[in-house]
């Protein structure tokens, strides 16, 4: 794949122009009047039939997995569940994160935890009841998802340092802990929580373990909106839990059993993984519209006498733009025919995929304010916001550091 | 119901056009995009037809160099089919000759129960293609139609006008020009999209329309392009500082331009 097909193209510019007409104009609200961004992508998920693709695909997989349980002969659907899907199947999951973040990377990152995070998290570790009680709505964007790990003094060590716990207590499960820095935590009706399990061992050896909890349960507090430097269109809060009694019910895969060794943390490591490589649309999205802006500011305004574009100094610029532009299209092209030929993308490829798409859109956005000098520091012009949207395409979802870490190990540990 | 919309395919209007300095024609070598001023025919189509309860939307339209990329717009959007008549000789074709071809093509997808259009095309403005069709049809003909409602062999249309709009009954079949922004066009769904690759498109020739290839094109065209020039720029407007008596001035302006 080296460019879009010409179907993917038409939905390219079938979202690009609703993003234009639906969701632009209502820029200013969600940037700065705390407007929550769900009822923008429902319409966006309805409008393109995205709601009734989830559905089908989620029926297909529930009667899949019902007809394994039943020991049926499922060959022929394990050769199409065997891929990702086709590649115009991820390409249209791809082109609505590229689109959204031309205008708000924010609510990509709302979307993206809802229905890709938290419904992943009870799609891959979920019973078939689990599924169809909570991960349905998440799909459809129905309801609004939270995955909350992030604690006040864990941040990229998340497991080492997670204090938050369940602890048995007969048939129930009793959850206590703080969590911070949750896309969606304010309006969020299903939040998967993760925690160690506390049998009375020491912390460093309590397994990870999986809940789901539903808005407006005992003893579970959902901050208001926190303050913060981009993003503003994805609200992000704290959750409490103060002895949250729960049943197995809500536990991811309704038995203990499901948690045994490493695999609370290898199920985190994959959403990672999923998680990293949708960083290189978002970045592509945030550096091709900042491009796009750079190209029209440079061609319009004029200084000693010329079009800045003139200069070689903003030429440099606008080059370096659309060299990362290129590499972060092959990136999501790569991503694409790797899913669609049923090759995940291995921990340390996503990390490097995700830190050079993290750091070209930061740079490029910045570059973009410094092309726009003056303008560019101002709110009215787009490229203010998108510089520090893309800041967080650095810290969240692993930091840069955490993803050099996990390429230099993995390239020490070859050979 | 079945109801057939002309649909043209335009160069896109957000990339700089070009005339060809020859021909003095638009120059329409690269991807043409579904005039927008069709798309509200071909919702308002898409919309009559649900309300029918069966039925069919048709696409006609005429285009150079096979370009199909307008249409599979409208079939994603939820026409059923297409009709693109594409050839050489028909390099040059003035209005006439369009509702000609129009006309025939029309003609091939049987017995539509009305024919929609839009009542300009945003590349060409001639504005005169609608009322052609219906005459060499021999159909009735309504103009700048905001709203269109069947019942039985009828059509009930609210006519835009300067001042409102008229009430119009038609009977069907009928050709109607649509006035733009009266519906909101439907986004194509990414299924609808998928399904427009294999919506059936009948592409055909000059020839097969049973016209003569001299007919049509420049050696068909009843007109001729002298000469193209710039358009005046805008000239700079008047301005009145407001001593207390500005209200009177701007009633004055409007009463010279006999608006009030």
């Amino acid at each position: 794949m080296f460019q879009w097909s010409d179907e993917q193209e038409m939905v390219r510019q079938a979202v690009r122009d609703f993003v234009d007409r639906e969701i632009r104009p209502h820029r200013d609200e969600l940037e700065f009047g705390d407007l929550p961004p769900y009822d923008l992508l429902r319409k966006l998920f309805a409008t393109f039939g995205m709601d009734a693709m989830q559905r089908e695909s989620f029926k297909r997989r529930i009667e899949r997995e019902r007809a394994v349980e039943a020991g049926e002969s499922v060959e022929a659907q394990d050769a199409e569940a065997g891929r990702g899907g086709s590649a115009d199947a991820i390409a249209f999951t791809m082109i609505p994160i590229i689109e959204l973040c031309r205008v708000c990377p924010g609510m990509v990152t709302a979307m993206g935890v809802s229905m890709g995070l938290t419904a992943s998290a009870i799609m891959s570790k979920g019973t078939i009841a689990q599924k169809e009680r909570w991960a349905l709505d998440l799909l459809t964007m129905e309801k609004v998802g939270s995955w909350a790990i992030t604690e006040p003094n864990s941040g990229s060590d998340a497991f080492g340092a997670m204090t938050s716990t369940a602890r048995i207590d007969g048939d129930e499960f009793v959850l206590n802990g703080s969590k911070t820095f949750i896309t969606n935590g304010p309006h969020a009706d299903t939040i998967v929580f993760i925690c160690k399990l506390d049998e009375g061992n020491p912390p460093e050896e309590r397994r990870i373990v999986q809940f789901v909890l539903d808005a407006g349960m005992d003893g579970l507090e959902q901050s208001k909106p926190l303050r913060k430097m981009g993003i503003h269109s994805s609200p992000t809060g704290q959750l409490f839990l103060t002895d949250v009694r729960v049943g197995a019910d809500r536990l991811l895969g309704e038995s203990l059993d499901a948690y045994s060794g490493k695999s609370g943390k290898d199920a985190s490591k994959a959403t990672f993984s999923m998680e990293r490589a949708g960083v290189a649309a978002m970045a592509l999205g945030i550096v091709d519209r900042c491009l796009e802006l750079s190209l029209d500011y440079a061609r319009d305004r004029v200084q000693f006498g010329q079009p800045i574009g003139q200069f070689q100094l903003i030429q440099l610029k606008l080059a370096t733009m659309e060299v990362a532009r290129i590499n972060l299209q092959n990136l999501v092209f790569r991503h694409i025919e790797m899913t669609a030929a049923g090759v995940p993308m291995s921990y340390a490829e996503a990390s490097a995929a995700k830190l050079y798409a993290a750091r070209a859109a930061t740079e490029v956005a910045l570059e973009a304010v410094q092309l726009f000098g003056g303008n560019g520091y101002m709110a009215e012009y787009e490229v203010e916001q998108l510089a520090r949207d893309a800041k967080v395409l650095q810290i969240y979802a692993g930091t840069d550091e955490i993803q050099i870490s996990a390429v230099a190990r993995s390239l020490l540990a070859q050979g | 119901m079945n109801v057939v919309v002309c649909v043209k395919q335009i160069p896109d209007p957000a990339d700089p056009g070009a005339l060809d300095p020859e021909t003095k024609t638009l120059v329409r070598s690269g991807k043409l995009i579904l005039d927008e001023s069709d798309s509200y025919g071909v919702e308002m189509a898409l919309q009559l037809v649900d309300a029918a309860g069966g039925g069919e939307v048709t696409l006609v339209s005429m285009a150079p160099n096979d370009e199909q990329s307008g249409l599979r717009t409208a079939l994603a959007m939820g026409a059923a089919k297409a009709v693109l008549v594409s050839d050489e000789a028909l390099r040059g074709s003035d209005a006439l000759t369009t509702a000609k071809v129009l006309a025939a093509a029309i003609g091939r997808t049987g017995q539509p129960d009305l024919v929609l259009t839009a009542t300009e095309s945003s590349d060409g403005y001639t504005g005169t293609v609608p009322e052609q069709i219906a005459e060499l049809l021999s159909l009735p003909s309504v103009t700048f139609a905001k709203s269109i409602a069947v019942d039985g062999g009828t059509a009930s249309v609210q006519r835009q006008t300067e001042a409102g709009y008229d009430d119009v009954q038609v009977p069907l079949p009928a050709v109607v020009s649509v006035t733009a922004g009266v519906v909101e066009p439907r986004y194509p769904s990414f299924k609808g999209i998928m399904a427009a690759k294999s919506k059936p498109l009948d592409q055909v020739t000059v020839a097969d329309l049973g016209m003569d290839a001299g007919q049509v094109g420049w050696s068909g065209a009843g007109q001729e392009i002298v000469d193209v020039s710039e358009a005046e720029a805008r000239e700079a407007g008047t301005i009145v500082e407001d001593d207390g008596e500005g209200h009177q001035k701007v009633v004055e302006f409007l009463a010279e331009l006999k608006v009030i």
